[in-house]
């Protein structure tokens, strides 16, 4: 079995147990998860639910203690740490709730850093680290550092980094929780046009702003799915009035 | 009265949270003050012994040589004998210049004829078998010990074999192999061993080879501080006599130890120049710890003081331990070092007050130097900044990165992390310089010519002083690359430790655990190019300042061997500790990261 063609993420059977024993605890509990490409997937559900644990399985950044990872019809779960590199290089962006920038290095820098671990040239990975920042309004902020930037313009920053080597998803863990309305807005807007563009997304989150603004809304309790909502009839709607900030 | 209870209770508290950091200050400077405390001790040591062989054996004020046995000699010194400062003599005798074999080893020798029963002055104390007799020979014990010879063997002088009755020292001549104080014809000698024979033994033996001979008289002098004096007193312009004071001999002593001290003082300012870096480099890591623990010290009510000397007196019981340890151990081992040869007597006395001084100041200048910045720093933060102190924000370096972005991603990531602390790059580039030091030394120690002891200069009998130089450089360079390799794998993993976020952020954009491991690895190796090439000028020049004239350097292919050995060594260490951390979970260190 492998995932389906279509599909941009496949799980069968995911299992990922924090703890030994007794006192073991099942973060992720044989969860199977079929994400389409172009599809922006939105998981929701209590602290420790498991949801970042799921999210990093996705991107291969902890290995399952059971079950298959699939990604673009290519399993991943038993690849090696260096494959698995190779395979986030090309395949997957992330976007944390800290940001995770260098605080040493210019937004411009931040971004072009994965182009320059995928073995692009310096020239053309400062071409698609301008471009980015300019689809993400942050051009005239390209030289400053992150400290120099608000959170909402830091998260934007992260946002151009997980884009830069073109991934297959986008796996976002909880990317407002530490932002204001306005930026909230701000980054918002900038998945609805990467969706729109026919971005693969999976968020985690607790915002249901955030949520709202999914193709697909799972719900998570103590490492399982409980709820699996499809949110087409949404999507028509204007982003302002889904996040309950008006347009 | 309460901060001398918390005190001790805080400093113990953390000594007891980073044991591995007090066992490295404590080993530290235990090496830094036991190398210090030797190389300042050697004097003193040597001039004890002497003294001490002097009590026991009634070592002479005043030896007169004269390279022409003769009539005119023999009243000379006769003459010398009942001069008005002479309390008592002993001689003359005979000196006879022959050559000794052995298992094999043949050597120089000279024979002193002294009488069966020892005079007032010069009387060898013989520390096995017995005095001279009849067709028997007793050997100095520095000489027996260098030719393996103990008492009942046989030994060959000038073609006739005789055996070793007893093993004897004096302080009448300098130690071996200095006991030809003058050549035949009173000429420059040459490395001899000493014998002793009854006075017609001595004289068969000069007479039936027609062996060269010269006489000798020991003085006893009723003030011996004045025996220079009797010298310029008593110089005959008609006859060549030569005078040996007993502070000539003494510090005779010391010629064989001439490279040992700055050997050792030099040493121990490069081990407390290591142990420097490596402490100021953990504590750097700490720095933010320190300071958040300042911050809640401040927030119960502690005063900058109070806080300060929390701070110091850890490092500093550390420091003044290690001290103590450093200065028994030099105790220890001072009387090996401080007498190569066998031939004085006594107990070496432990380090004198300057030596103990000097070796605690060293002591407290590591433990201040290398905490002084992260206690002022935590000092005067703020109490509400220093309660959520996070790891020094590193500086933006334009440049750098933009000529990091052209290189492979294991040099990138390398020449980033090295930016992110300058500091401790300068650091590792000192310390592989100090390291680097050490080795050029060895070699070229290792690349002089040096004539043997033995007949000729024939090095069956090994040149002691060249022989114990290199046993104690060797010493202190494997002190000193042992520190240098601890400072090397605590550089990498507090790198690492203080990277964690990043290198896992790294991870997520595609970075393999390898370019990590490569990238870690290669944050130390640039600074340490650097540094082994600099120690190679450095090492050459401080090694000029010590050397002998006609000192031959090390060939340039040892040493561009030593610096590739340092690299591929430095390569190699930090490999462990940056795999390590290279495979630790990236979603953990993400998650603490956010917390």
């Amino acid at each position: 079995m492998n995932g389906s063609s279509a599909a941009a993420v496949v799980t069968r059977g995911l299992v990922k147990q924090h703890g030994q024993g007794h006192g073991g605890v099942r973060a992720v509990d044989e969860i199977d998860l079929e994400v389409p490409q172009g599809q922006t997937l939105a998981v929701m559900g209590p602290s420790g639910c498991g949801k970042s644990t799921l999210l990093h399985l996705l991107g291969g950044l902890e290995r399952p203690d059971g079950g298959e990872v699939w990604l673009a019809g290519r399993r991943i779960d038993t690849l090696s740490e260096r494959a698995l590199a190779r395979m986030r290089r090309r395949s997957v962006g992330f976007v944390f709730q800290g940001f995770h920038l260098m605080e040493e290095l210019t937004a411009a820098e931040n971004v072009e850093l994965p182009a320059l671990l995928a073995g692009r040239s310096r020239r053309q990975a400062r071409r698609r680290a301008g471009r980015l920042l300019d689809q993400v309004g942050l051009t005239a902020r390209a030289r400053h550092l992150p400290s120099q930037l608000s959170g909402g313009q830091r998260q934007r920053v992260a946002v151009a980094r997980a884009l830069v080597n073109d991934p297959l998803v986008v796996l976002a863990d909880e990317p407002t929780g530490n932002l204001d309305t306005a930026a909230t807005h701000d980054v918002l807007r900038i998945f609805g046009e990467l969706r729109s563009a026919g971005q693969t997304f999976v968020i985690v989150t607790h915002d249901e702003r955030v949520a709202a603004t999914a193709d697909r809304l799972i719900s998570m309790r103590d490492g399982m799915f409980v709820d699996d909502l499809r949110m087409a009839a949404a999507r028509p709607r204007g982003l302002g009035g889904l996040i309950g900030l008006g347009d | 009265m309460g901060s001398l209870v918390l005190v001790p209770r805080l400093v113990l508290a953390d000594v007891r949270r980073h044991r591995l950091q007090a066992a490295m200050l404590l080993l530290a400077v235990t090496v830094a003050t036991a190398t210090m405390a030797l190389g300042l001790s050697l004097n003193g040591v040597s001039d004890a012994l002497y003294e001490q062989t002097r009590a026991a054996t009634a070592g002479p004020d005043v030896v007169v040589l004269s390279g022409e046995p003769g009539p005119a000699a023999t009243s000379a010194l006769s003459s010398l004998a009942r001069a008005p400062e002479v309390t008592a003599h002993h001689g003359p005798y005979r000196i006879v210049y022959a050559d000794l074999a052995v298992h094999g080893r043949t050597s120089n020798v000279v024979v002193h004829g002294f009488a069966e029963k020892p005079g007032a002055v010069n009387r060898p104390l013989t520390t096995s078998g017995h005095w001279v007799r009849p067709g028997g020979t007793v050997l100095e014990r520095g000489f027996a010990t260098a030719l393996g010879v103990g008492v009942g063997d046989r030994v060959t002088i000038a073609g006739r074999s005789y055996p070793v009755v007893g093993i004897a020292v004096t302080a009448a001549t300098s130690v071996y192999p200095g006991a030809a104080q003058i050549g035949p014809g009173g000429a420059g000698s040459d490395y001899s061993g000493l014998a002793w024979m009854t006075r017609p033994d001595a004289k068969a033996l000069a007479s039936a080879h027609d062996l060269p001979v010269t006489v000798a008289l020991d003085l006893a002098l009723r003030d011996p501080a004045r025996a220079d004096a009797f010298r310029e007193a008593h110089r005959d312009p008609d006859l060549r006599l030569t005078f040996r004071s007993w502070r000539f001999t003494a510090a005779q002593d010391l010629n064989l130890l001439k490279d040992s001290q700055p050997i050792l003082i030099v040493g121990s300012w490069l081990i407390g120049f290591l142990a420097i870096t490596g402490v100021a480099a953990l504590a750097a890591g700490r720095a933010a710890e320190q300071t958040r623990r300042a911050g809640l010290l401040k927030a119960v009510g502690a005063g900058p003081g109070l806080i300060a000397t929390v701070l110091l007196t850890e490092y500093l019981a550390l420091a003044l331990a290690g001290d103590a340890l450093g200065l028994l151990i030099a105790q220890l081992s001072v009387p090996a070092i401080a007498s190569p040869t066998d031939s004085r007597i006594g107990d070496a006395a432990g380090p004198g007050t300057a030596a103990v001084v000097t070796a605690t100041l060293l002591a407290v200048a590591v433990a201040v130097l290398s905490t002084l910045r992260p206690t002022l720093r935590a000092r005067r933060t703020a109490t509400v900044t220093a309660l959520t102190a996070t790891a020094h924000r590193p500086r933006h370096r334009p440049r750098l990165t933009a000529l990091s972005a052209l290189l492979p991603t294991p040099l990138l990531l390398g020449l980033r992390l090295t930016a992110r602390r300058p500091g401790r790059a300068v650091l590792q580039a000192c310390s592989t310089a100090t390291t680097v030091i050490a080795i050029v030394a060895l070699l070229t120690l290792h690349a002089q010519t040096e004539r043997g002891y033995g007949l000729g200069g024939s090095s069956v009998l090994p040149n002691l002083r060249g022989e114990h130089d290199r046993r104690l450089m060797l010493a202190v360079a494997v002190l000193l690359i042992t520190l240098a390799v601890v400072n090397t794998v605590t550089f990498t993993w507090t790198t690492a430790m203080e990277a964690e976020a990043n290198m896992a952020v790294a991870r997520t954009l595609g970075a393999t655990p390898g370019q990590i491991t490569a990238g870690l690895s290669a944050a130390q190796l640039l600074p340490t190019l650097p540094g082994a090439v600099l120690g190679v000028p450095l090492g050459d020049g401080l090694l000029s300042l010590f050397a002998a004239r006609n000192a031959v350097q090390a060939p340039s292919s040892w040493l561009l061997a030593a610096v590739l050995a340092t690299l591929v060594a430095t390569a190699a260490l930090t490999a462990l500790p940056a795999r390590l951390a290279a495979r630790r979970p990236v979603a953990r260190a993400l998650s603490a990261e956010a917390a």
